[in-house]
């Protein structure tokens, strides 16, 4: 029997050893995108389109897993926290280098950091809010920390902590900081596996591998296996479609749920769902008055719970997902770190609803108005279904489409009821989602008026609490609270539908949304 | 024509440059919804948001915006782009040669489209042949750009692999084969205007005593028609034409985004949609000279073709 197992094992290495060995170096893989990025700084950018190319071009200390639940030694080989969590020591590992060449050292890190945490640059220093001073002393960076800090490894694997040149920017033409990102962001160098070669914007990008890169494939040779990637922009979702079964596209993301099954079927192509963070939800204004002055019913914790117990999930996402969502059980993905799996979420119950709506007072039915993006056919059938579960509760709904711009002016304003909204998380940490979505803080709650002190306490505990089992227990009961206050209506959580070719192996879209080429590769 | 004609009505444009900039300077700020907040979505918290609108210098009053906006223009520099941040001029001077190049492709093709096909019909009137051509272009008008583009993508693109779905290539040549589809989408689109017109214009002409007479002189009949009857008959179609061009352009925005062509149709729609005040001012501004352009153009052609028209 053991040498049976040991057999069976020594063929299984052996097999997959073959398997490994068989990686295909070069070539080109053109990846059909359905926008351009925009801003290629690490820390000025603004919007997912620069956040899910960044890490191809930079590299950060610490790197999240592919499953985006933890972290990994990056740049920095190993951390230590010490023991009162007031510090934390990175080694740097050795030889590593920028695209062009030069030494990545510890006086690079320093300054990308400082940059990155300054509360002038961007949208992201608050994610290294914690760090009191950066020094330095050969390959090692410590990091002085005002208060213990449990996201700081998550933090520092965030494309904004990104190790940047500081040399080279510092030689980009520019009076001040902006100036010289603005310039340098055209022709960024960084670490990461690739670099950028060509830019014509709008039209297509191109990354070529970069030589120095620090990371070994399966076959002991650097990474990354392509010798470039090809990013053609295709706004439009059938033309995408069309380029990849004409064999121009090698990938596309992006692709319409309603489409996933049919490319599902086409034997030279592989339809990809990678688990994501991203979640879909109807966000109510929480506030007793909406802004004309009208008394709001949503004010209502009541009305707030019979609209989401009115909500046939499974039938949402057979009709808005085509049977790729998963039903929400919490405010947060189940691919967010510290989701927790015993939240009950909200069982499909119109009795319930019904009972409830009664005994706030709106036995004849209720009139609600939500916000819509107008040309979005996936809110378009969301709010139709909404509108018939509700309908039959006496929830009379009705939709109003705008913009997106608009939408986003108006629910910033406080004026609107409801509106649709989603989320991906940006970092392996559950505090970005909770800040933005539980705390009242800088965001009013996704802006929904909602403020329950309790949560703001336990919040503020579970920012500094290191312990990951106490800090999962905080989190446990912020996701209970939220859900008995139900100031959004779950919805569904929905992956990252990838088309790839037959040929193309290892790439990998993380929950985050990153795209990582890195470990991909294009078999004969 | 005279020059001082020309240098009058190049004039004219100038003010023509100012109200559309004022216009479109308001318009764009009436409309809901900031570049910042647009741009961060659902993450941005009001710190963040205030923070970079100063930045913009978005948070002063329109007034001084508005100013400061047309000393730029003063020193031919139209702002960065807020989204994009490179400037503005740097983006059309990418973009614009794309869809120039799209448009006269597209005009050409039309035009070499209607003009056999419109005399053809005009000669034939009432035969078969007249209706076919007239049926085909009827359908071509009612049918939208969009869906005209998506079928001739996956039949001539995808199915039978004769094109490359979408794209603009590099050189001379490539982009003559990349853009042939989406400029034959807009050609047919534009002869189909143009062969109504041509058509009725020419069964005019040739009725006209002047044709008879010509023909009488025992002139033959393919001199007849290009030297008389088309002459004329193009009279109006060049109008037309002009007039097409404008809205050639306009529905390059549709065409671009379908076929994935980096032109300043594309550039336009992002820009609305992401509020991004400078480039939307640029191109905006751009569209109205070009446009003021090509009509002046098409005037001086006009009064080529018909020494009657009278420039005072």
């Amino acid at each position: 029997m053991k040498r049976l197992t040991r057999v069976t094992l020594a063929l299984a290495t052996a097999l997959t050893l073959g398997q490994t060995l068989a990686v295909t170096r070069g070539g080109q893989l053109v990846y059909g995108r359905y926008a351009d990025s925009l801003f290629l700084d690490p820390v000025l950018n603004d919007a997912n389109l620069d956040i899910w190319i960044l890490t191809n071009l930079y590299d950060t200390l610490l790197q999240p897993t592919n499953d985006g639940k933890s972290v990994q030694p990056g740049l920095a080989s190993a951390y230590t926290v010490s023991a009162d969590k007031k510090s934390m020591v990175l080694t740097l590992r050795p030889g590593i280098k920028f695209a062009d060449g030069s030494a990545i050292t510890a006086a690079d890190v320093k300054w990308s950091l400082d940059r990155a945490r300054n509360p002038d640059n961007g949208a992201w220093n608050g994610l290294l809010e914690s760090i009191a001073s950066i020094s330095t002393q050969g390959n090692t960076v410590t990091l002085a920390l005002k208060h213990p800090d449990p996201t700081l490894p998550s933090a520092l694997a965030t494309f904004n902590a990104a190790i940047m040149p500081q040399k080279l920017f510092n030689a980009a033409p520019g009076a001040n900081d902006a100036a010289k990102a603005k310039a340098f962001a055209e022709k960024p160098v960084g670490s990461g596996p690739f670099v950028l070669s060509e830019w014509k914007r709008g039209s297509y990008m191109v990354m070529k591998r970069n030589p120095y890169y620090w990371k070994k494939g399966s076959d002991g040779k650097a990474l990354p296996y392509l010798d470039s990637v090809r990013f053609e922009i295709i706004p439009d979702d059938n033309t995408r479609i069309l380029k990849l079964q004409a064999g121009e596209l090698q990938g596309a993301e992006f692709i319409p749920l309603s489409r996933v099954a049919e490319l599902k079927s086409n034997p030279k192509l592989n339809m990809v769902l990678f688990p994501s963070t991203k979640v879909n939800d109807i966000i109510m204004n929480n506030r007793p008055k909406l802004n004309n002055g009208a008394p709001n019913p949503l004010g209502d914790v009541r009305v707030r719970q019979a609209l989401n117990y009115a909500v046939n999930r499974d039938a949402l996402i057979q009709l808005v997902t085509f049977g790729t969502g998963k039903v929400m059980k919490s405010f947060m993905s189940s691919a967010t770190p510290l989701f927790d799996a015993t939240q009950k979420g909200f069982p499909y119950d119109p009795a319930k609803a019904k009972a409830l709506l009664a005994a706030a007072g709106y036995k004849n039915g209720v009139d609600v108005t939500a916000l819509a993006t107008s040309g979005s056919a996936d809110d378009q059938a969301l709010l139709t279904a909404l509108q018939q579960m509700w309908g039959a509760v006496g929830v009379r709904l009705k939709i109003e489409q705008v913009d997106a711009a608009t939408k986003t002016a108006r629910y910033r304003a406080a004026d609107f009821q409801m509106r649709t909204g989603a989320w991906t998380d940006d970092i392996a940490d559950p505090s970005e989602i909770t800040g933005y979505y539980a705390v009242s803080g800088a965001t009013d709650a996704a802006h929904t008026g909602f403020k329950d002190d309790t949560i703001e306490k336990l919040f503020a505990q579970s920012q500094q609490e290191t312990s990951r089992v106490k800090r999962a227990s905080l989190y446990r009961q912020i996701q209970t609270r939220y859900a008995n206050a139900s100031p959004t209506i779950y919805l569904f959580e929905t992956p990252y539908p990838v088309a790839l070719a037959k040929n193309v192996q290892g790439f990998v879209q993380i929950p985050l949304g990153y795209n990582l080429f890195v470990g991909a590769s294009l078999e004969k | 024509m005279h020059a001082s004609y020309v240098l009058k009505r190049l004039l004219q444009i100038i003010p023509l440059f100012l109200a559309v900039m004022v216009l479109v300077f308001v318009l764009v700020r009436l409309i809901p919804g900031d570049p910042v907040s647009t741009l961060l979505g659902d993450r941005a918290t009001d710190d963040i948001v205030a923070r970079a609108n100063k930045e913009l210098g978005l948070d002063r009053p329109v007034i001084v915006q508005f100013g400061l906006f047309v000393l730029r223009m003063l020193h031919g520099d139209m702002g960065d782009s807020i989204n994009l941040k490179v400037p503005v001029l740097r983006l059309i001077g990418e973009r614009l040669p794309v869809t120039l190049f799209l448009t006269v492709y597209a005009a050409v093709l039309g035009v070499l489209m209607a003009v056999p096909l419109a005399i053809l019909a005009a000669v034939r009137r009432n035969t078969w042949i007249d209706g076919l051509i007239r049926g085909v272009f009827q359908l071509g008008l009612s049918l939208p750009v969009f869906y005209v583009a998506l079928q001739l993508l996956t039949l001539l693109g995808a199915r039978l692999g004769w094109f490359p779905i979408g794209g603009y290539g590099d050189t001379f040549g490539e982009h003559l084969y990349h853009l042939f589809l989406p400029a034959l989408t807009l050609g047919l689109n534009l002869a189909a205007v143009l062969v109504r017109t041509l058509r009725s214009s020419v069964i005019e002409v040739l009725t006209a005593e002047y044709v008879d007479f010509a023909r009488a002189k025992g002139l033959p009949g393919r001199l007849i028609l290009s030297r008389h009857v088309l002459r004329n008959a193009l009279i109006g179609t060049v109008t037309l034409l002009g007039l097409n061009i404008g809205a050639l352009i306009g529905g390059a925005v549709i065409t671009e985004t379908v076929f994935a062509i980096p032109g300043v149709g594309r550039l336009l729609v992002d820009a609305i949609f992401g509020r991004d005040y400078p480039v939307i001012q640029g191109l905006t501004l751009t569209f109205a000279v070009i446009v003021s352009l090509v009509f002046l153009a098409t005037d001086l052609i006009h009064a080529r073709l018909d020494p009657r028209i009278e420039h005072a």
